[in-house]
Formats: structure tokens, sequence, C-alpha cells
């Protein structure tokens, strides 16, 4: 399989603390990819690697079939978690820079942002400077500025986070026309139902070690099945449910595991008579309770050796 | 590779030259300097005519006397000025006539009455222009002599009118008054002068002069000491000042050699301003790129190093461009003083000349590029490891205990510009920039020249390593700023 990028026994230290740890992965070419992982796992680290602006302590990290990164820099493309852009310069030309960085020549990259932000509905704000920007507007200014150059790997930190849902339409469709045009696209999130929906493929990083690589059946193959209900009441009663071991409770919707032996039509009936049920549904669980259950295993898995010491 | 630092360089390069302060810091300096020149020179024009009187106690006419002399002493002055002025300058052809009058004069006292009036008539009948040139070195335009009686004082006895004075000297009717002695014959220890203003000396220091050679005549003539030889016993030691040249042979000092003594201290303040303003834009813009977290997208474009180098240069550009400007302020009012001021230029002429000297000009071009370069790296590293400009300021301040230095000697390497301390901080290449220009009146000699050059352009090339390492680790921290322990860890790891 053709890959866009693969890392092999990768780590890299901060003096005594170490952020990857012997991390491998591959992400093939052409796929959207998610990068999963508590605040502090290790995602921003990983991609600092990958866009060469860190280099890894240990192992190899191959980028568009290249083993330095830094020598197919110009055919990435990057937009990190945390967005800024410069004040005082204009749009038009923050963007046509972003693209000048990456190689594109003057009158390319000029045309190209131009037409970028006029598609992208910020016509009207080609001369503006950036700080009369909302931050909606500068996180689009910011995608642009990524993907103007045509990149074949886009990595997206975050890239969901601060956005209103037409602009996480519009985010979600560039993603999708990047995927069309056969170009690879990696991006982290937090928001489990949007990497579930979104991503071909996935990996979560916990502590700095890989906890788990592979598309979203692989993942949750081998797990334990799930309720989930929709319902109007009152939700407390849910734990008191005979037999159930989690509850993942949203008011208005919730998720329940029970333990080994019970039956699901045992748990519908008793919560029929509780609360008023507007949907059930026996299946696999929501990458959301992967993602829990994970971090709980790693942690319970720690502590027990720490214990042991 | 280098077309991207080139990039980064023309964008900072851009958006600096957008700023309001570049303009003003174009404008602004030789605006500055116009102005300080333009206002000395007013003042001096405009400078308020100091009203006295005396109260002589004694009785042998010393004070109508110190008046005759001292107005006579005005007419000296300006009948050598003339003099001067007939044989150079503008005012040549209508002043030899003139000067003809004063032949044979060589002292004030050989000036008869006639003559000044002479002087009076023609100064009144010559134009404005004229006038403003010749009355301008009279005396008697400054301090202007007032009888008591004009002042509508009335008194008695001394002691009442001494009180009255006083008073008027409070108030501001009179700058200031002298009380002669009862008998200067014998005893001078009783003269006083009274005045609220202890910084300007120049009326009671003239009168002085005047009343001790009246003073000391009297005494001469009543010794029986004849007028030659008393001459002769009091002339005093002048030294003319001269100047060596290379051939051997001695040159008289100039107005322009002095003001070429001094004008590298006006050059080490301003290369000192340039230096820190201009540096200063690169440490708040790396802050600034840190704090908006723009650096991350930037660097996944460019190379900590290629980034690094395009700021230093970028804003090495800008500042060129406001040096340049300056520089080309300077030789354009060089070029175009003597016409637009003439002679009555003078002494601004003289100041003019010694800053567009071109061989201060160019110390100052290149001295501010090597100082801007080696201030960059260290202001660049600050930058990249803070994340505010509170915590940048923290940092820079044991930098500018350091720069105070040259601030601080800049007075005293320009009186000795090759002493031990000059030498010594020329060749500590931090100081470098500042010291050299300021011996540039000196001037150093050559292979001082090469062997401080050669260790600043050296001290550049290492600081730039050590801050592209700082830079490259720095730029990405967040959280509270390194200890210096840490910093000179990455230099020594990597």
């Amino acid at each position: 399989m053709d890959l866009a990028l693969k890392l092999e026994g990768v780590t890299k230290r901060f003096g005594a603390f170490t952020a990857v740890d012997d991390l491998s992965l591959a992400v093939p070419t052409g796929c959207i990819y998610g990068f999963l992982g508590q605040n502090g796992a290790g995602k921003t680290t990983t991609i600092r690697m990958v866009m060469s602006i860190f280099r890894q302590d240990q192992g190899s990290i191959q980028v568009l079939g290249h083993s330095d990164a830094a020598d197919v820099k110009d055919r990435l493309g990057y937009l990190p978690e945390e967005k800024g852009l410069y004040k005082k310069m204009r749009t038009a030309e923050i963007v046509a820079y972003f693209g000048k960085l990456k190689g594109m020549d003057r009158a390319t990259a000029n045309l190209k942002a131009e037409e970028l932000l006029k598609q992208y509905g910020l016509g009207d704000w080609l001369d503006k400077k950036c700080e009369a920007m909302s931050k909606g507007m500068g996180q689009k200014v910011q995608i642009l500025g990524t993907i103007i150059h045509d990149p074949d790997l886009v990595i997206l930190d975050e890239p969901f986070s601060g956005l209103d849902p037409v602009n996480r339409d519009v985010m979600r469709d560039t993603i999708l026309q990047m995927k069309r045009e056969g170009r690879t696209v990696i991006f982290s999130t937090h928001v489990m139902e949007q990497a579930e929906k979104l991503c071909d493929e996935m990996m979560m990083i916990h502590k700095g070690q890989l906890a788990f690589e592979g598309t979203v059946a692989q993942i949750k193959s081998g797990r334990d099945q799930g309720i989930r209900i929709e319902y109007d009441g009152d939700g407390a009663v849910l734990r008191q449910l005979p037999g159930v071991e989690r509850v993942n409770d949203d008011n208005r919707a919730a998720e329940l595991f029970l333990q080994p032996g019970h039956d699901p039509q045992d748990a519908l009936r008793w919560l029929v008579d509780r609360l008023t049920i507007r949907s059930f549904d026996v299946r696999e669980p929501s990458l959301h309770e992967v993602f829990v259950r994970t971090v709980e295993e790693r942690d319970a898995v720690v502590a027990a050796a720490e214990e042991a010491n | 590779m280098a077309s991207k630092t080139l990039l980064v360089a023309q964008r900072e390069y851009v958006e600096n030259i957008r700023t309001k302060t570049f303009w003003i810091g174009i404008f602004i300096v030789p605006v500055l300097i116009g102005a300080a020149m333009g206002v000395g020179v007013l003042l001096q024009k405009f400078k308020e005519v100091q009203r006295y009187t005396v109260v002589d106690l004694g009785e042998e006419g010393l004070a109508e006397e110190a008046e005759r002399k001292f107005r006579a002493a005005d007419f000296t002055a300006l009948f050598r000025e003339i003099r001067k002025q007939s044989e150079s300058g503008s005012l040549q052809e209508e002043l030899r006539s003139l000067a003809a009058t004063f032949e044979g004069v060589e002292e004030p006292e050989d000036i008869t009455g006639e003559q000044q009036l002479a002087l009076l008539n023609w100064t009144y009948n010559q134009p404005q222009a004229v006038r403003d040139r010749i009355e301008g070195l009279s005396t008697s335009q400054r301090y202007e002599y007032v009888d008591p009686d004009e002042l509508g004082v009335e008194a008695s006895d001394p002691a009442e009118l001494r009180k009255a004075l006083t008073k008027a000297v409070n108030d501001g009717d009179l700058f200031a008054y002298f009380v002669l002695g009862e008998d200067p014959a014998t005893t001078l220890s009783d003269f006083q002068f009274i005045c609220d203003n202890q910084t300007d000396d120049a009326l009671r220091r003239a009168y002085q002069n005047t009343l001790t050679e009246i003073i000391r005549a009297k005494r001469i003539k009543e010794a029986g000491i004849r007028r030659k030889v008393a001459e002769h016993i009091q002339e005093r030691v002048t030294f003319k000042k001269k100047k060596s040249t290379e051939t051997g042979e001695d040159e008289d000092v100039e107005d322009e050699d002095v003001a070429n003594q001094w004008a590298p201290i006006g050059f080490v303040y301003f290369l000192w301003i340039a230096i820190f303003s201009i540096a200063n834009l690169l440490l708040t813009n790396t802050v600034e790129e840190k704090s908006n977290r723009i650096i991350e997208v930037l660097l996944s474009s460019v190379s900590p190093a290629q980034l690094m180098h395009g700021k230093i240069y970028g804003i090495a550009f800008t500042g060129m461009t406001i040096i340049g400007t300056w520089v080309v302020f300077a030789l354009l009012a060089a070029w175009l003083a003597p016409s637009l001021l003439g002679d009555s230029g003078g002494s601004l002429n003289v100041l003019i000349a010694a800053i567009s000297n071109t061989g201060y000009l160019m110390s100052f071009v290149l001295y501010f590029l090597g100082g801007y370069l080696l201030y960059a790296a260290v202001l660049v590293a600050i930058g990249s490891v803070c994340n505010t400009l509170k915590e940048a300021q923290n940092l820079m301040q044991p930098v500018m205990t350091l720069l105070m230095v040259p601030l601080i000697a800049m007075v005293f390497i320009t009186q000795e510009p090759n002493g031990t301390v000059a030498k010594v901080l020329s060749f500590i290449p931090i100081y470098t920039p500042f010291t050299m220009m300021n011996r540039a009146a000196g001037p150093p000699e050559t292979w001082e020249y090469i062997v401080t050059s050669a260790l600043l352009v050296l001290t550049i090339w290492l600081t730039f390593k050590a801050a592209g390492k700082v830079f490259r680790v720095g730029v990405l921290m967040t959280g509270n700023p390194p200890k210096l322990r840490e910093i000179l860890g990455w230099l020594w790891k990597s």
C-alpha cells in the first residue's frame, strides 16, 4: 500500500519527559486520518516531528516517501492548533505569503490567494487587515493559507474548534474535497463523533504511546456491545438499572453497558417503566466510549505497575 | 532555500515601512537636529537684554569710567570683526572703507569718540541684514546700563538705594546691579554683584574685566611705573592653537577642527539610539509572532534558521533605509547650507560641515550595520524565549546595563580618543561600534580598525550561531522563559 506517512519507533524526549514513546503508524495515501488523544498525549509533538519542526530522538519518519521531511516541506500543509495571523497584514497578502513560503511564484500565489478568498466568501476582505476579522474568518484565512499550494499531505490540528456550524460544514467540505483530489488529510480532534463520521482510519495516542490504530470497524471490534437510547425523563435512574456496568448519560440520550449475562431486552422493559424511550439500539460501542475506556484501561495498567514497584 | 530567507526579510521590510514609527524615525531625527541647531542660533539672537545699574560708593567716578570703557570694549570687538570680515567674507566690499577708518587702532582705549561715531553712523545706514550681522557682535545689544533715576528709585543714602535696587532685581525690573567699594585704590574686597540668575555669568565677568583694567591702570600710575613697563610686565602668555599635519608643518586650529573633534559624540549618541530602537523592532515582532502562534505555521514552511536570518536581514534593510535617509539629509544640508544661510550661518555652517564629514558618515553607516547585527542576534534570541513583552523587558535589563558603558564613557573618550580606556573598549566587540565611532576624530590607527573589525565580525558570526540555537528551541517554548543556565545548556548541547 502507498503510504503518505510512516512512523517507525519514533521517540521524542524533552529533558526527562518522554513526549512520544516508540510510536509506529502508517497513514495510507488519499485517506482522511484522525489523530486522537487527550490534551498533552503527544499529538502536537508527533505532528511537529512530521513537519520537521522538531527532530525525533529515535526512530524514523517517512513523509511522502522521503526519509527527511524537510525535503518535502513544500508539499505539506499545516494548520496548527493555536491559530494566529499577522494582525497588520492584509488578508490576501498573508494567504499569498504562505503560498510563496511554500515555493509558489509571486504572481501565481497572489492570484490563487484572491481566488480562494472569493471562493470562501471573503471577497470583501481582500484588502482588509487581519486584525479586523472575526475569529471564524481568521480561521478560514488560515486554512486557505494552509492549502493554497495544493499540498499532497495536509495536517490540521483541531481544525473545527471555534467554528460555528456553517463554517464547520465549510471546513468538512474542504477536507472531503481534498480527499477527492487524492490528497491525504490528517487531523486531530477531541470531538469523537466527528472523527467517527469523517475518518477513514485513525489512531489514538495516550501518554506518548500508541493506544490503537486502524479503521473505525477495526478499532471497535472485540469491544462489548452497548445499548444506545434516546429518552425523556430523569436520567438519574439509569444508574439503578439492574446489571448496569457503565453509563454515558447525555441528558436526552445515553449509552449503557451491561455486565456479562444481562439481557438488553430486560433492560429495555425496565427502562420503559421509568422513562419515555424514543429509540433503542444495541450496537458496537461509540468511539467516545472506546476512547474513555482506553484511557481508563491504560491508566489502570500504569497504576498497577506502579503499585507493584 | 535562500529565497525563503529573502521572502521573510521582504515581509518584515514591507510591514515595517508601513508603520508610522518608521516614518517618524526617518524624519524626526533630522528635524530634531535641525531644530536644535536653529533654536540655538535663535536663542542667541533673541537673548533678552540684561538691564543693570551700578552703585558707586567711592568718590573717584569709577562707575562712569567703567561704563565708558565697557562701551569701548564693544567697539573693540566690532572693529576686530570688521577687520576680519574686510579681509574675507561676504561683507568685504562694504567693510573695506570702514576698516580704513580704524587704521592703527590696536587697543580699546585707542578708539576715539570720532571713530565710534563713524562706526555707529555706518551701522545705522546699512540694510537690516547687514546690521543683524554686525549688531549681533555688540555687547551693548546684550547689556544695557540703566540709571537708577530711570527706574523710579529715589533714595537719600546708599543703603536705601541698595534696598530699592535689590527689590527691583527681585521684581525682575533689573537683571543685576554692581556695588563698587568705597576705596578702590586700597581695597577691592567690598565689591558686590547682586543678581538672581546664577547660570548666566557673562555680564559679571565682562564688567569685572573692565574694572580690573581700570583699577590696574590707576595703581600703575600711582606707583609711578611707566605705562610701557607696566604693559610689558602684565603681558599674558597666550598659546596659539595649532595642530599637526602629515608633512610636519603645523596648522592653525579653526572652529571646524573643534567641531570635528566633538562631532563623534553626536554620532555615537545616534548610533546607540538607532541600534537599539531598530533591533528592538526585532524583539517586539519576534515576541508578537510567538504570542500569536504564527511562528508554528512559519516553521512548517521555513527552517528556524531561515526565519531568524530573514527577520534580522529584513529589519536590517529597514534600519539601513532610515540611516541612509539620515545620511542623505546630512549631505543635503552640507550642500545647501552655504547658499541658504550664507555667511550668516557662521557656527551653524561649521556644525553642518562636521556632521556631513564623509569619514564620520561612513563609520556611522558601517558601525550601525555591525552593531545592529550583533545586537539583533542577541535581541532575537531574547525575543524567541519570551511570550510577552514584559518578560522580554526583564531579560533585556542586563543587556541594557552593559550598554550604558559607551554612553557613560562618551565624553571621556572624545577627550582622549587614543587613551587606554578608549583602546581597551575598542577591543571589546560589544563596545567596538560605539567606541570606534567615538574615536573617529582621533583617529585610531589602521591596524586598530582592522583588528577590531575582525573581532567584531567574528563575534557577530558566533552570536548568530548561538542565537540560532537559542531561537530554534526557544521559539516553540511556552510558559515561563528559561533560566540563563538552561539557555547555556542548549548552546552546549547542540
